[in-house]
């Protein structure tokens, strides 16, 4: 039933990316999702650039976080024991990067 | 229900009805069972050890066969739904005092054969036995529980049988272990019907292909049975005179795609509640119940209703009632039901279980609500709601969609498209989080949408 429909992309297994993929996966991710929400276009995300700031809040960023775990395979932040409050786009990037599975 | 010379129960209450020998009572594919099969079945002994028995028949023609075989001549039935681990259903036998398993499967271990505890004919038959049902709850969250049941408050609600029931012939899409499923065999067997019982493993367009060469009139199922059973070609063809629909909420689009489908059926929603053993039907064919029946001294159906804390009590009629530990009582013999309700317009809206309330950053959701605003969306044949773990809200929604087969359309935009209807029609935290089209969404034995996961 339904085979027309493709899958959408799921991460069976987790990527393998560096963190220049990784960054750059996350700010197509956050883009997508401010694209939905409003007309203007999204800010520009640099390392400095404090999360809260950014228009997003942090129901929105729970948001991509899950969108990200769909896609990536991984939710970082449920996979530490302490919890992590990173505050700038760097440091979110950074902590993506600690916590992504390595290549074998 | 007249008893006939030594036996009694759902056999003595089918021969009662005085059909001719060749009257089909279960047909399965390659399978029937006829009045004077059912004559000879209630003729042979019992060879039973203990008190009672379980049974764990995967094939629902083989389990209406052994209750048909064995109701009125154990103390207890205990009907095991097919798909239950083997060490829950061994704490539930044990729980009990049970110690016999039949089954259909030769892979259970310990269980025998329907033909291994049927004797000799006998001369003589033990004095009849009022047995007891021992159920169990459908267990969409955690381990099931055993829901013990007196024989009236399986039967309270099988309607008088007429002349014309006779050619009324009822899907058995329920698990017969199910309460909802021995409603349907009670109802099918007692007034004469036929019951056409699907082979296990069947696919859903097999089991509507084979219904509609056995001209199916009646079918009972849940709504997210019947939104699976629309999307098979065939089923527009089922003659269909009776649409019932019970187990989970059923929503207005769901009952009026069902009118639409099948204009010449009556369509009914039933309220039943394994706590409470009994339920009621609603036949105007909205969703929801009128307000008035929560009024003291209203009856429905012989139970009396009332609303403390959002929450449906029910009193069940009379004093025949389930007995079990987790149900909630109160002085007046009125019983909590776990579904969360609420008035709206004069009518009574069922917003879904206490335990499928999900905690999104504080705010408290109900995952049926979500669901019943998302199939409202023109594509969506079927969808679900599940938690995600989220570290910073807690929980978050996750939307599991099937598209409607006509509608084709990119999947990635369909997701868009059904955020933004999301937006529009939902409260930020009942918004999904992460929206998946996908090609189906598991339907438990029960017939309900799976929400583990």
């Amino acid at each position: 039933m339904n085979q027309m429909w493709p899958q959408f992309p799921q991460a069976d297994q987790p990527l393998v990316l560096s963190a220049d993929e990784l960054r750059a996966r996350i700010t197509a991710m956050f883009n997508e999702m401010w694209r939905e929400d409003r007309e203007d276009e999204p800010p520009v995300l640099e390392d400095e650039t404090v999360l809260l700031e950014t228009g997003f809040d942090s129901m929105a960023f729970a948001v991509l976080v899950a969108r990200l775990d769909d896609e990536l395979g991984f939710d970082p932040f449920t996979m530490v024991e302490e919890p992590v409050y990173p505050q700038t786009f760097a440091e979110f990037v950074t902590f993506y990067a600690q916590c992504a599975p390595k290549p074998e | 229900m007249r008893t006939q010379a030594g036996i009694n129960g759902l056999a003595s209450g089918v021969l009662a009805l005085d059909l001719p020998d060749d009257h089909v009572l279960i047909r399965a594919p390659g399978k029937v069972l006829r009045v004077a099969d059912l004559r000879l079945l209630v003729s042979l002994g019992v060879v039973l050890a203990g008190a009672g028995v379980a049974l764990g028949m995967a094939d629902p023609f083989d389990m209406v066969r052994a209750l048909l075989a064995l109701d009125g001549r154990v103390g207890a039935l205990m009907l095991l739904s097919p798909d239950l681990p083997e060490q829950a259903r061994r704490a539930l036998m044990r729980d009990a005092g049970i110690s016999t398993l039949i089954g259909d499967q030769p892979d259970i271990e310990g269980a025998v054969l329907l033909d291994q505890v049927l004797g000799e004919r006998e001369g003589v038959w033990p004095p009849p036995v009022d047995t007891r049902w021992l159920l169990t709850t459908s267990g969409t969250t955690g381990t099931p529980k055993l829901v013990i049941h007196e024989r009236a408050s399986i039967f309270r609600a099988v309607k008088a049988e007429r002349a014309e029931n006779r050619d009324h012939r009822w899907a058995m899409l329920y698990d017969p272990s199910r309460f909802a499923g021995t409603q349907v065999l009670a109802q099918a067997l007692l007034t004469g019907a036929t019951l056409l019982a699907p082979r296990p493993g069947m696919t859903t367009g097999e089991i509507i292909e084979w219904l509609c060469d056995e001209k199916c009139t009646h079918i009972s199922a849940t709504p997210s049975l019947w939104r699976r059973l629309l999307m098979a070609p065939g089923a527009m063809r089922l003659p269909l005179r009776q649409v019932t629909l019970g187990g989970e909420i059923a929503d207005d689009a769901i009952l009026a795609a069902l009118k639409g489908r099948y204009p010449q059926a009556r369509i009914t929603h039933i309220y039943a509640s394994t706590e409470a053993g009994t339920g009621f039907v609603v036949r105007d064919g909205r969703a929801g119940f009128p307000a008035g029946w929560l009024e003291r001294g209203v009856e429905v159906d012989g139970a009396r209703l009332s609303m403390r804390d959002g929450v449906l009590w029910l009193r069940p009629p009379g004093d025949a009632h389930a007995t079990a530990s987790h149900i909630t009582r109160d002085a007046e013999g009125y019983i909590r039901t776990g579904d969360r309700i609420a008035i709206e317009d004069g009518r009574v809206r069922f917003l879904g279980r206490e335990d499928t309330t999900l905690n999104v950053g504080g705010v408290k959701v109900q995952a049926e609500a979500v669901e019943e605003i998302v199939h409202a969306h023109p594509a969506v044949a079927q969808c679900r709601i599940t938690g995600k773990p989220s570290a910073m809200m807690g929980t978050l929604l996750t939307l599991s969609v099937v598209p409607r087969a006509e509608v084709a359309v990119d999947a990635a935009m369909l997701r868009q498209d059904i955020a933004q209807y999301c937006k529009a029609h939902l409260p930020p935290a009942a918004r999904p989080a992460t929206i998946r089209i996908v090609a189906e969404i598991p339907v438990s034995i029960a017939g309900k949408t799976e929400r583990a996961g």
